[in-house]
This record gives structure tokens, C-alpha cells and sequence, in this order.
């Protein structure tokens, strides 16, 4: 039996975004999220301000997520993973597991938008010493200390005067495996290098790149500003080694590429680049589903730049840093393209049904 | 500290004295809060147009990147290095202009120059040496060169006719139609009212006061003509 019902996996901002695109033009969604709250990742991960507006990740969250559970036409299962799948394109039958048990969903389409992991830079092939020393941290880490408008040495709980971000960690290396750009890092570390120097406006802040990929308006928007208004120093070389100091600070050691010398620098914090991954949930969805992943271990999406959300499998969509690294603007786009493509799935079944 | 720090370079074996860093700091403070440098120089991509279109690149070991990349850093040694250096094998051409960020590297040189100058550092006095007796003539007369300058003795090279005009140069400036030129030791005549104005605006501005220490015996001179002269018009300093 066919069902008009679309199973949306993942309540982050992709997610979010198909559940209402959905329901705005006239389908019916069950949004299943793992985790106990929406908002996915820029939530769990206490991101402070979104990339590249630095609107309060809480508050956009959230406006988002009302959109989503004050509509009629979309159920939110939390705390709810989907722990098997049946049937076929127009009529699935996901088996969910929540805080009330088992139940079975039927559903004739199914939006995949389970998000990405941050590269975990315990897995890094330079020595940058990630769980070896307090005060080099990850992208996200200085998001949540940037959230409570309080950023310290987790060391000694003192401000830096120096603060470095090292880019590319876990992208574009073959020696890791991550051959791919993760897209957003670039506008990200310089989102938040601002922010530092606003915080601690006699810091001295510092992003070790290989390329800066300001795609877009984000140049004139995150880096001439960073740059320009707020004295971030751009040095293109990647750092190979974070060395401990006598006196309790961190030697950065690197090349000066564009001066053509070597450096190394002493810095009280370090600000790992993370890129992104798929996440647990994105390989285990595609496993469940029996959905291609590349590569990587994101969706595969085999039509190409101009069909970016179909799967190889019949009335599966997939949206958002699901396919592959992302920003907001790529998600949610995204993921109205993934909505409007499930909704037009069931239709089209529904009226050859009924004809 | 900049990215730098001395590590990188001996000053021992550099053709000037080394200063202590503060002095550099100070320098550097001097030109960074000149009401100029804001427009001279926002950020720098590193992209290398400005060497690339650098007449003096291509002659020198200089890069106006280089220029740039030090003022950004903040990088008090190399832009030390530079003040005392690279700044005097810039042409002032300003083919720099064409940076995509807008930046000036040119115009911070000239900045860099003028600081050079005011404090009397060692390139600064090298590199005017030879420029003394224009110096005098300038800031004396109010122009540049002047006929009685082109001596054929100075300039063998300008072939035989050089002899002939300057043996009768004072005729030669009178057949020219415009009574201001008829006058052998200033290009043109200048006014009284001219120069005075003149020797008002180089003592205000600081303009003398520049050179006292690039050049002690010109702007001894140079202060006596002044006073003199100002002082016949009843002007006292």
C-alpha cells in the first residue's frame, strides 16, 4: 500500500528545512531525530554564531524548529532512530525505535538529511597534539567558548595573547584519505578569528592556510573584514608541528611561503581547521537503506550537479553535508530541492495509483 | 614581536647598524600613524600583481609585496630592513596601483621615505648624497634645475653644441619670448613674494627640519639664506 507520508531522517537545519518545505506545499512529513532536541549540529555542538551572518545559532535554530513542530502536517519522533527498513519507492516501512518503544512508519518517499561529523583530529598525520595538549582545541571547542562570550587557555583558564588557526586539518590529504575542500572552514576560522579579536582586542590572531576558499560574498564579507578591520593575519603555510614550550606555551612550526622563510612561532592557542565527515548516523542510514555512499562515506548522488539530491535508489533524496561537505546556504537549498523532489515522488504515485 | 622576531636575520652583517627594537617600533608607530597609511594599505592577498608590474622588481632584489606583507605583519624587523634597503630601490612609479585590494605599496614607501628622512637614518643620507645640490637649489630658488647647472664639462655626453650655448647662455635665455626666463641661475625667475612664501612653508611644514640630519652642512646654509632673507621682510622665526 502506497503511502503520501515523507520520512525526513536528521532534524538539523536540512532536515528541518524539507519537514517544512513538505508541509508548505501540501505533503505530510514525520521528522525523526536521534538526539532529544532539533537543531542538530550547530546545537549539539554549541556553535556560538552561524557562518557567515554570525546570527546566534540557538535562536535561528529555533526558528526553525517552531516552524517545523507548530505545523500540522509534520510529526517529530525524538529521541527516535530508525532501526529497519522495508518495502520499496512509494511504500517504505521504517521500523522506529523511541523513548515509547517500537513503531512502524509508512512512507513513500524518504529525505535522507543525516548531516556530517567533524573530522576527529585525533586522526591527523601532522603532530599538532590535539589530545595531547589542553590548549590546542577544534573549530568547534572555541564555538563553545565563544557561545559564553568567554575565551581562555583551557590550560590555565588565562586569556590568549596569541591565537593561531591551522586550516585543512583533515581535508585535502591524501595521506587521511579526505581528498575533498570541506567548503565552510575558511569562512568559519575567519567568523571566529573575528570574533576573538573582538573578545580580546589585544590579541594577536593568525590563520595558517594553503588556500583561502572565500567563496563568493564571503570575501567581502568574512575575510577583507577579518582582515582589514580587525588585523587577522593570513600566512599561507600549513603548520606541521605543534611543539610544547618551556615557559607553557605552544611553538608553531611552519614555512612563511609567500616571505620565503621558516617560522616558529610561539602561540597560547591553537585552532584546529576541522573538516567535515559523514557522520555516524549518514553512514549507518545508507547502510539501513541500502542507499551508494562515495567514497568518503557520504550519499552518492549520481545525477550530477543538476540533480544533487537523488540517490541511486528510487524515492530516496538526500540533502544537506549528507552528500558532501556543505554550508547553510548548500543545505537548505538543498534540502527544498529534496522536499519538492519527495513530494512530487508521492504524487506521481498517488495519480498513476488512482488513474 | 611579529612573526618574526630576529631569528632570520644577522644584524651584524647587514650594511647599517642595527637599533634596538624599540627604535624600530617607534619608526614603524611613526609611519602606520601617518593619516595616509589607512588609505594606503587594507589587506594583502599576496598575489604578487605589484611585483609583477614593478619596473624596479625586475632590476632589484624588491618586491612592493614584500613592502606590504611587512606593514601588515606588523613585522618591525624586516620593515626596519626595508627602511634602510629596499625603499630607495623604488622608483616611485606607481605601477603598484593596480592591486585588486587597493593598497598603496608604493605610497607607503613614500611614507616610509619621509620617515626615513625626518630621522635621519642611514640610507636616507646615502641615498640623498647625491642629490644635495638639488636639494639646495629647490628649496633656495624653488626650482629644480637651472640653466647655469648644464655645464658641458658636467655632461660631455650632450655632444659639441652644449659649449656653444652655454659660453653664451645669458643671450641665449634672453632671445626666449617669455620675460621669466630670461634668467641663467634659476629656471625661471621667481618672485619675491614666491620665494618668501616658499621659505615659510618648508620651515611650517618641517621640510628644513627634515634634512638637519641627513645632511647637516646643506641645511646649515640653507637656515642662514632663510633667516637672511626673512628677516629682510621683517620675519622672524
Amino acid at each position: 500500500m502506497s503511502s503520501d507520508t515523507i520520512a525526513v531522517i536528521g532534524g538539523g537545519p536540512g532536515g528541518l528545512r524539507a519537514a517544512r518545505g513538505i508541509a508548505e506545499i501540501g505533503g505530510s512529513a514525520v521528522l525523526i531525530e536521534q538526539r532529544e532536541f532539533l537543531g542538530g549540529t550547530p546545537i549539539a555542538e554549541n556553535y556560538a554564531g552561524l557562518t557567515p551572518h554570525n546570527e546566534p545559532a540557538e535562536a535561528a535554530m529555533r526558528r526553525m524548529a517552531e516552524a517545523v513542530t507548530s505545523h500540522p502536517a509534520v510529526q517529530v519522533r525524538l529521541g527516535t532512530q530508525v532501526v529497519a527498513a522495508e518495502g520499496e519507492a512509494g511504500a517504505f516501512t521504517l521500523t522506529l525505535r523511541g523513548p515509547d518503544g517500537r513503531e512502524q512508519v509508512g512512507c513513500g518517499a524518504i529525505v535522507l538529511a543525516t548531516g556530517f561529523g567533524h573530522f576527529d583530529p585525533g586522526r591527523e598525520t601532522q603532530m599538532y597534539g590535539y589530545y595531547e595538549f589542553p590548549d590546542v582545541i577544534a573549530l568547534q571547542d572555541l564555538e563553545a567558548m565563544l557561545k559564553v562570550h568567554n575565551v581562555v587557555r583551557p590550560s590555565n583558564g588565562q586569556p590568549p595573547e596569541r591565537v593561531c588557526f591551522v586550516q585543512c586539518v583533515g581535508s585535502r590529504d591524501r595521506q587521511i584519505g579526505n581528498e575533498y575542500c570541506s567548503k565552510v572552514c575558511c569562512g568559519v576560522a575567519s567568523k571566529e578569528a573575528i570574533e576573538v579579536r573582538q573578545l580580546l582586542p589585544d590579541s594577536k590572531v593568525f590563520i595558517f592556510y594553503i588556500d583561502m576558499r572565500m567563496y563568493g560574498f564571503w570575501e567581502s564579507q568574512i575575510y577583507w573584514p577579518a582582515q582589514e578591520q580587525h588585523h587577522v593575519q593570513y600566512i599561507k603555510g600549513i603548520i606541521t608541528e605543534v611543539l610544547p614550550t618551556k615557559d607553557g606555551r605552544l611553538l608553531v612550526r611552519g614555512e612563511d611561503t609567500t616571505m620565503g622563510r621558516p617560522m616558529e612561532v610561539p602561540m597560547d592557542l591553537v585552532v584546529l581547521s576541522v573538516g567535515m565527515e559523514p557522520s555516524p548516523g549518514t553512514r549507518a542510514m545508507a547502510r539501513l537503506l541500502g542507499v551508494k555512499q562515495d567514497k568518503y562515506g557520504f550519499i552518492h548522488a549520481p545525477g550530477g550537479p543538476l540533480d544533487p539530491v537523488s540517490t541511486d535508489r528510487e524515492g530516496i533524496y538526500a540533502c544537506g553535508a549528507a552528500l558532501g561537505p556543505a554550508d547553510l546556504e548548500d543545505t537548505v537549498s538543498s534540502a527544498a530541492n529534496a522536499a519538492l523532489r519527495a513530494v512530487a515522488y508521492v504524487r506521481s504515485r498517488s495519480l498513476s495509483a488512482a488513474g | 614581536m611579529t612573526m618574526t622576531d630576529a631569528h632570520y636575520k644577522a644584524p651584524q652583517v647587514a650594511g647599517y647598524a642595527d637599533v634596538p627594537l624599540e627604535e624600530k617600533q617607534r619608526l614603524f608607530a611613526e609611519v602606520k600613524n601617518d593619516i595616509r597609511f589607512a588609505d594606503y594599505l587594507y589587506g594583502c592577498y599576496e598575489c604578487g600583481i605589484c611585483v609583477a608590474a614593478c619596473p624596479s622588481a625586475r632590476f632589484y632584489d624588491f618586491s612592493p609585496r614584500r613592502i606590504a606583507q611587512a606593514a601588515a605583519r606588523e613585522d618591525v624587523e624586516l620593515f626596519y630592513q626595508q627602511m634602510q634597503e629596499d625603499i630607495w630601490e623604488c622608483s616611485q612609479c606607481f605601477s603598484c596601483l593596480r592591486c585588486p585590494r587597493g593598497n598603496n605599496p608604493g605610497g607607503i614607501i613614500t611614507i616610509m621615505r619621509e620617515v626615513a628622512v625626518g630621522n635621519g637614518l642611514a640610507s636616507a643620507r646615502e641615498a640623498l648624497k647625491a642629490y644635495s645640490r638639488i636639494i639646495y637649489k629647490i628649496m633656495s630658488t624653488g626650482t629644480q634645475v637651472s640653466p647655469d647647472m648644464l655645464q658641458p664639462d658636467a655632461f660631455p655626453d650632450w655632444g659639441p653644441e652644449t659649449s656653444d650655448v652655454s659660453a653664451h647662455l645669458d643671450l641665449w635665455r634672453r632671445a626666449l619670448p617669455p620675460e621669466t626666463l630670461h634668467t641663467t641661475s634659476t629656471g625661471w625667475a621667481v618672485a619675491d613674494k614666491t620665494l618668501i612664501e616658499l621659505y615659510l612653508i618648508w620651515h611650517h611644514t618641517g621640510a628644513l627640519d627634515m634634512i638637519a640630519d641627513v645632511d647637516p652642512g646643506l641645511h646649515a646654509i640653507l637656515a642662514e639664506v632663510m633667516e637672511e632673507r626673512l628677516e629682510e621682510e621683517g620675519i622672524e622665526l
